[in-house]
């Protein structure tokens, strides 16, 4: 091959204006690239609709924010993988980093699963956003201090809140009570909190009865018999997967909730389920961080609600508000830090501007505190059957934000329960 | 009676033995294949791999009392869960990061668990055998859900990353697993591979395979049934453990799904996905399964419906697995040739 003097000339010429000029092409370049973030959310089983709520809701947001410009110039482009359990979803987890390059992980709703995939999160040097999954037992023992790991507000918070509302609007009436929760750490973690600030508030009731169903089960008729044989006046439910509605369906047909009053925490994971025909009213009913049918509801949430049940023909729930929110965090965190530095952000920048950041969710305002634990807003209130869906709604509506539910940096979860100035 | 004929058509092969690969050879290959993975494979394909070796090891020691005795086991996961909590419980509680006495301990343990268990179980054949371990699986599982001041309850307990040969290692968690443990679980499954090909091949295998053939006539020539079927239950158990201690320390977790009935169901899948029928069958099985498992996971949200009829139409089309088709194609190769 024969090059003549010109051609290299021309040759050494172009190279030598695309290497004198990277900063007018790179940033194209670089805006061009989507960020990528790596969901992880349960599609099957007790936990299936619960993800499902989540993805489609991180899926919108995703969608609402690349008509937007997307994250600092770049569009967001989701990678979703399958939680199950801890091992596999630790293996989804490299996945997304190793595997799929991704610049962020998002998701988990399971505190097992959780309590595996953070550790694995720090050791991998990995950004992980996490929805849900902090239940106290083990989150102190396996991320006591963490680095690359922001995570949702405590579990217990529903417990706590539905405590003291059960107090605010049934105190006087609570003489016996008994508890139905899951048989896991997160369900005895809520009885337990549940019964403390009873104590707290000068409430002496007997416990007449403590049923223990495991995750799943779909056949209550033995634990309904056992609560109905001893004849409590106030029952406290913290079950949220598909077994709260057999629950209230199977209770219902026994009489179980006849001149009881009942607190249901979590019961807004399954609002959809809850149908008016087994539901009784004046129930404490938690819907968390996402009260769909909120009269003070923001403009985002209006577009979302009326878009989810248009598309779905269901109400979502909190879970969706989780994962908007850990979206929306982090794309508060890069434009903030790509703001400071005039460039596309270093992860630990990334991770130092994210609890700065006040974010607007769907549920209402939130933000990470310094300790990267989430700080959002809660909603329960008397349930009534007196509107025009097929499940209840709230009859009256309380609002908590999370730092009067939840405890403070370094404190623990019970010793704070002991000492804290509750609002109510 | 349908699953006895399943269980007979897939432990007891139908084609002669020689025409499938040679076991200690396959393995072989398998180890060297393995050993030069690193210099090709992605990160993520070598992280990938550690699981595999620990269920390499738990299923040579699943096929001894399935393949080569005939006894199905439906509750298998409990070993793993031993193997996995004795490390957790050594590394994280009492500060113990020696793999050496932690794989010695998990030995031990599984092998003094295994005992009564099996001494009640092998008294016991066929789908009887098969509910019994189930049982004392799931009774495993619940000790391991409801104790939860012992155990940590649905949240498991940390597994701390252990000390080969007494020395730590540089790096974070995914240099560890691709480097050092790589090669420390990859030469464990060299060795108990050996070592179970020594087994199989001794009396005491021959024994093993006469007892499944026909126990009556086995007795009748002088074969202590219930001990030998005791001893391969042991044995099997202790590979469990060890397999599951390096499970443990790739996820970093002990939690009680490591016991559920579906795991002992993934141990059954890979054994009959590799051919139960030869040595090196559930080795590979377990190595397709690994693979398929991720990419089909990775491919779509119905991964368990797509697994689900890949089992059917092995247990249909192809009952002696991977390594039977292999067999097969080597036989039709040489008969060509």
């Amino acid at each position: 091959m024969n090059i003549t003097r010109r051609a290299l000339m021309r040759g050494i010429g172009v190279a030598g204006l695309a290497a004198a000029t990277p900063g007018i092409f790179a940033p194209a370049i670089a805006q061009a690239k989507p960020v990528r973030i790596g969901i992880l959310a349960p599609r099957s089983g007790a936990m299936g609709t619960v993800g499902e709520c989540g993805i489609r809701a991180v899926q919108w947001a995703a969608e609402r924010m690349n008509k937007d410009g997307g994250i600092a110039g770049r569009p967001i482009e989701l990678v979703i993988e399958e939680e199950t359990s801890p091992k596999d979803t630790i293996e989804r987890f490299r996945r997304l980093v190793l595997q799929e390059k991704v610049d962020c992980v998002q998701g988990l709703i399971s505190t097992g699963v959780s309590l595996g995939v953070a550790p694995t999160a720090e050791e991998e040097q990995a950004l992980l956003i996490m929805w849900d999954g902090t239940t106290q037992d083990g989150v102190k023992e396996a991320m006591p201090k963490s680095n690359y790991v922001f995570r949702s507000t405590d579990n217990e918070c529903e417990a706590v809140m539905a405590s003291l509302l059960a107090i605010k609007y049934f105190k006087g009436k609570i003489k016996r009570i008994a508890g139905i929760n899951p048989d896991y750490s997160y369900g005895r973690n809520n009885w337990e909190a549940f019964q403390q600030i009873l104590r707290r508030a000068g409430v002496e009731a007997e416990v007449v009865a403590e049923q223990w169903p495991k995750v799943g089960t779909m056949d209550l008729t033995s634990h309904v018999a056992a609560l109905k044989a001893a004849k409590p006046d106030f029952i406290f439910s913290s079950m949220l997967f598909a077994d709260l509605p057999v629950f209230m369906k199977q209770g219902s047909a026994a009489g179980l909730f006849e001149g009881v009053n009942i607190a249901l925490p979590a019961a807004g994971w399954q609002i959809n389920q809850l149908k008016k025909e087994f539901m009784p009213e004046n129930v404490v009913f938690g819907h968390n961080t996402l009260y769909f049918a909120l009269p003070t509801a923001s403009p985002l949430q209006k577009a979302f609600v009326d878009d989810y049940m248009g598309r779905y023909k269901e109400a979502p729930h909190w879970e969706a508000d989780r994962a908007y929110f850990a979206l929306a965090a982090y794309k508060a965190g890069v434009e903030a830090a790509n703001k400071a530095t005039g460039r596309w952000p270093k992860l630990d920048e990334i991770i130092a501007a994210i609890p700065e950041q006040k974010v607007q969710s769907l549920g209402g305002p939130g933000q990470f505190r310094k300790d990267k634990i989430a700080e959002q807003t809660f909603y329960q209130g008397l349930s009534t059957n007196k509107n025009t869906y097929d499940f209840p709604t709230l009859s009256t509506v309380d609002s908590f934000t999370a730092d009067q539910l939840q405890k403070p940096p370094g404190v623990d979860f019970w010793d704070w329960i002991k000492t804290s100035k509750l609002p109510v | 009676m349908r699953i006895e004929t399943s269980v007979r058509a897939v432990a007891s092969p139908a084609a002669p033995p020689l025409s499938r690969p040679k076991g200690l050879w396959a393995l072989l290959v398998i180890v060297v294949a393995m050993a030069a993975l690193p210099l090709i494979a992605s990160t993520y394909t070598l992280t990938l791999m550690v699981p595999f070796f620990g269920f390499a090891i738990a299923l040579l020691g699943f096929n001894l009392l399935f393949g080569y005795t005939g006894l199905l086991s439906f509750g298998h996961a409990m070993f793993l869960g031993v193997g996995a909590y004795a490390t957790a419980v050594l590394t994280s509680k009492l500060g113990v990061r020696s793999f050496e006495l932690v794989l010695l301990t998990a030995i031990a343990v599984s092998a003094l668990i295994a005992l009564p268990v099996g001494y009640l179980c092998v008294r016991y054949t066929r789908i009887f055998f098969g509910m019994l371990t189930l049982a004392f699986g799931m009774l495993f599982h619940s000790i391991l859900f409801k104790f939860y001041g012992l155990t940590g309850g649905d949240q498991g307990m940390r597994v701390v990353r252990p000390l080969l040969f007494g020395m730590d290692s540089a790096g974070g968690k995914t240099a560890f697993l691709t480097g050092p443990f790589y090669y420390y679980a990859l030469g464990l499954l060299a060795v108990l591979g050996f070592v179970m090909w020594r087994i199989v091949r001794s009396p005491f295998g021959l024994h093993l395979q006469a007892i499944r053939e026909n126990a009556q006539k086995a007795s009748y020539l002088g074969v202590q049934v219930s001990r030998t079927r005791l001893a391969a239950f042991v044995i099997s158990a202790i590979y469990g453990a060890v397999g599951g201690a390096i499970l443990a320390v790739s996820i970093g977790l002990a939690d009680p799904e490591m016991v559920y009935w579906t795991q002992s169901g993934n141990l059954v899948f890979m054994a009959v996905l590799g051919g139960s029928g030869s040595f090196v069958g559930p080795v590979i099985g377990g190595l397709a399964f690994v693979l398929l498992h991720d990419s089909v996971m990775a491919a779509t949200q119905y991964w368990r419906f797509v697994m689900g009829a890949i089992l059917v139409l092995l247990v249909i089309f192809f009952p002696r697995g991977i390594a039977g088709i292999a067999g097969d194609v080597v036989a039709r190769f040489r008969k060509g040739s």
